[in-house]
């Protein structure tokens, strides 16, 4: 009896204080693919934002208005599926304490699950996905006031790249191979679109696409091998980039794979072995410890998570940088409230120093005419990176100043 | 040769083979099905299980051909023990439970994979050569090869000791009748186990020689499982080489259909291939109509 009521107390007394508590925590969720073949992505990108989340709460956490508060984390897997995302969306959007969502790998799960972000008002920030349609969804929709923020190199970004560099390196006829995802199509898009910006001196010989899940790409790289193409553009994720990379050696098809950021994922790397050297692709980081800002951001995620290389390099970074910038402005608006983290990130008065650049103002006021004002990246401060012995390194050395860059934008 | 076909031959010879893959699991079908009139629907998670298997083996430092050999008595096992807890039971009391056991043994498999080695799909690493071959013009590679060669060396191995050994021959002898085997002293329920292990390693051998083709992951064997079942019902349950042809005719069907109508129409022929063969000829095309007398 007397045990029992004791028991009882402390029961009692925890309760109480788990209450107490509550009222100083900020929550924050992550939500990304952490299983399945966008994994080495959305695992990078949360334990990158799960480190920039240690390092403030082991510092204190965020001050909110004077008041110290810790962020407390809420994970979900959405597993890269369009129907699962929408439902991590709609279970998150209800909880009605969370302050801000992190994450999102896959465009068809932005496309599908941020709509009921956007109903709640919920602040969110997408990374790493880049597919174009997430944030011209609502610029096509007419919304006025978008809680919905982008950290990425965008695709519109990315395939201005892949078009530029298959134009320096001389080509005139390219192959268009995507995957029949809504990343890949609107992949497709952008690469047609940006060929015919850039004055239509790219020859289109064949577009083919692929599924998720196909293991022979044979029929495809036979089509664009007899039209003649110099190179692949490519749109895809990891084991199917890996598919086509082994598929091109089995036809002795030695034409470069120029593509979405998706060709420095890991298992794109590991699973294309020597077939994929040489892969281009644009990125916003390079695993590079010589890259002064760089090195303490991979010195500690090495150490925090026991690995010498990070799945996915860029998604860790933006994960934590994109944390970085969402205390700041948590700590500049005062309150946990969404709609006041959302007027702050839309003008964020202290420049963020990040394992990517040092961000002064990166987003401004949503103007459903021109998605650049929530949209993180320019075409300035992303790089070209290469495969190389698996690893992902600068295609170029002498851009290594855009990533050791002081002020962006 | 012209271009134009050495792509058609190229599309159907890496078909073929692939379609040799279809038909090893698909013999896997036939062993059980002739011993105990059963199949065991999860045998694409045991292909899947053989491949982790021989991943893990390999990994741990042990040499590809032991790792192999080492996925093949694990798979022996499992097959063993889906016959003793999923059939045998069902089958006495002849009811069709056997057909859902077997598919919720296959189930718990595809958890106890996503536990253990995760969801991820990875490689599976060979000692072959990694420049492909060239025949005139067509490109095939080692691990396309090992498909087919390791298939039928399995075939041909398991058809031989049916034939001359005493444990193949009681096989037989329960396959034919198990009553008047019994009655001969020949123990059916154990020439059942048997051909039920020997499945079991030919669906883990699949999975070792699958893998550096198509790599490694829990739902690597889920279109397999339909396209093998396929091809043992269209070649017949009881056509033993038969099915390597049944096998190689979906593989390159589905190749060339893929590549001539579009990649969505992969799949497309193999149905079509099933519907025409149960319509036209119910016991397959290599088939042998069973004739009942009561």
């Amino acid at each position: 009896m007397k045990a029992s009521r004791s028991i009882l107390a402390v029961l009692l007394a925890t309760s109480f204080s788990t209450v107490a508590m509550a009222a100083d925590v900020v929550k924050i969720a992550i939500t990304g693919p952490f299983s399945g073949g966008s994994a080495p992505m959305g695992v990078s990108m949360r334990d990158g934002a799960k480190l920039a989340i240690s390092q403030i709460n082991q510092n204190g956490g965020i001050n909110v208005a004077g008041r110290k508060m810790k962020i407390e984390l809420i994970e979900r897997d959405d597993e890269g599926k369009n129907d699962r995302g929408a439902l991590v969306a709609q279970e998150i959007s209800s909880m009605g304490d969370i302050s801000a969502v992190i994450g999102t790998v896959n465009t068809g799960v932005a496309v599908m699950g941020d709509k009921y972000y956007v109903e709640k008002g919920i602040v969110k920030i997408i990374t790493p996905a880049a597919g174009s349609a997430s944030m011209t969804q609502w610029s096509k929709a007419g919304v006025k006031d978008l809680p919905i923020f982008r950290f990425a190199s965008h695709d519109g970004i990315q395939a201005q790249m892949v078009v530029e560099k298959a134009l320096k390196l001389g080509f005139t006829n390219v192959a268009i191979l995507h995957d029949a995802t809504n990343y890949g199509v609107s992949g497709r898009d952008d690469l047609i679109e940006q060929i015919s910006r850039q004055g239509g001196k790219l020859k289109v010989v064949s577009v083919e696409k692929f599924a998720i899940g196909d293991k022979d790409m044979t029929g495809q790289l036979i089509k664009a091998k007899s039209a003649g193409a110099q190179a692949i553009l490519i749109w895809g994720i990891g084991p199917e980039l890996a598919a086509v990379a082994s598929g091109k050696e089995k036809l002795g098809f030695k034409v470069p794979m120029i593509g979405g950021w998706t060709l420095s994922m890991s298992n794109f790397i590991d699973t294309a072995g020597a077939s994929g050297n040489g892969a281009l692709m644009p990125q916003t980081f390079i695993e590079d410890e010589s890259i002064a800002r760089a090195k303490p951001f991979i010195q500690a995620y090495h150490k925090a998570y026991a690995v010498s290389r990070i799945p996915s390099p860029v998604s860790a970074a933006q994960g934590y940088d994109a944390a970085l910038l969402l205390a700041e402005a948590i700590h500049e608006a005062g309150s946990t409230t969404p709609s006041k983290i959302k007027l702050s990130l839309e003008n964020l008065k202290v420049t963020v120093k990040g394992a990517i650049a040092d961000w002064k103002k990166p987003w401004s006021k949503w103007n459903p005419s021109n998605v650049e004002t929530h949209e993180a990246f320019r075409r300035a401060t992303t790089v070209m990176g290469k495969v190389q012995n698996g690893r992902v390194v600068l295609a170029n050395p002498s851009e290594k100043f855009v990533l050791e860059g002081t002020a962006v934008k | 040769m012209d271009a134009k076909y050495i792509a058609l031959a190229q599309m159907a010879v890496g078909g073929g083979l692939m379609g040799m893959a279809y038909a090893l699991v698909a013999y896997g079908f036939q062993l059980t099905y002739a011993a105990g009139k059963a199949v065991n629907f999860g045998q694409g998670e045991l292909v899947m299980l053989g491949a982790f298997t021989g991943i893990s083996l390999a990994g741990s430092g042990l040499p590809y051909g032991v790792s192999v050999l080492g996925a093949m008595v694990a798979g022996a096992a499992l097959g063993w023990f889906v016959e003793r807890v999923a059939v045998r039971l069902a089958l006495k009391q002849h009811n069709e439970g056997w057909i859902l056991l077997t598919i919720i043994v296959g189930l718990f498999a595809l958890s106890f994979v996503e536990n253990i080695w995760g969801r991820d799909d990875r490689p599976f690493p060979v000692p072959w050569p990694a420049a492909p071959l060239d025949f005139y013009g067509i490109s095939v590679t080692w691990p396309e090869l090992a498909i087919a060669m390791g298939a039928l060396g399995i075939m041909i191995f398991v058809e031989l000791a049916k034939r001359y050994t005493m444990a193949g021959i009681a096989v037989q002898a329960v396959s034919a009748d198990p009553e008047a085997a019994e009655l001969c002293g020949v123990r059916s329920s154990s020439a059942i186990s048997l051909s039920w292990a020997v499945s079991g390693a030919a669906a883990a051998f699949a999975g070792t020689v699958i893998g550096p083709v198509t790599t490694v992951g829990p739902t690597m064997a889920a279109a397999l499982t339909l396209k093998a079942f396929s091809v043992a019902v269209v070649a017949g349950l009881d056509s033993g080489f038969g099915l390597v042809i049944a096998g190689i005719a979906l593989g390159a069907a589905e190749n060339l259909s893929g590549y001539v109508l579009g990649s969505g129409w992969r799949e497309a022929p193999g149905l079509l291939l099933l519907i025409l063969a149960l319509a036209l000829r119910p016991q397959g095309i290599f088939g042998k109509k069973i004739i009942r007398k009561v």
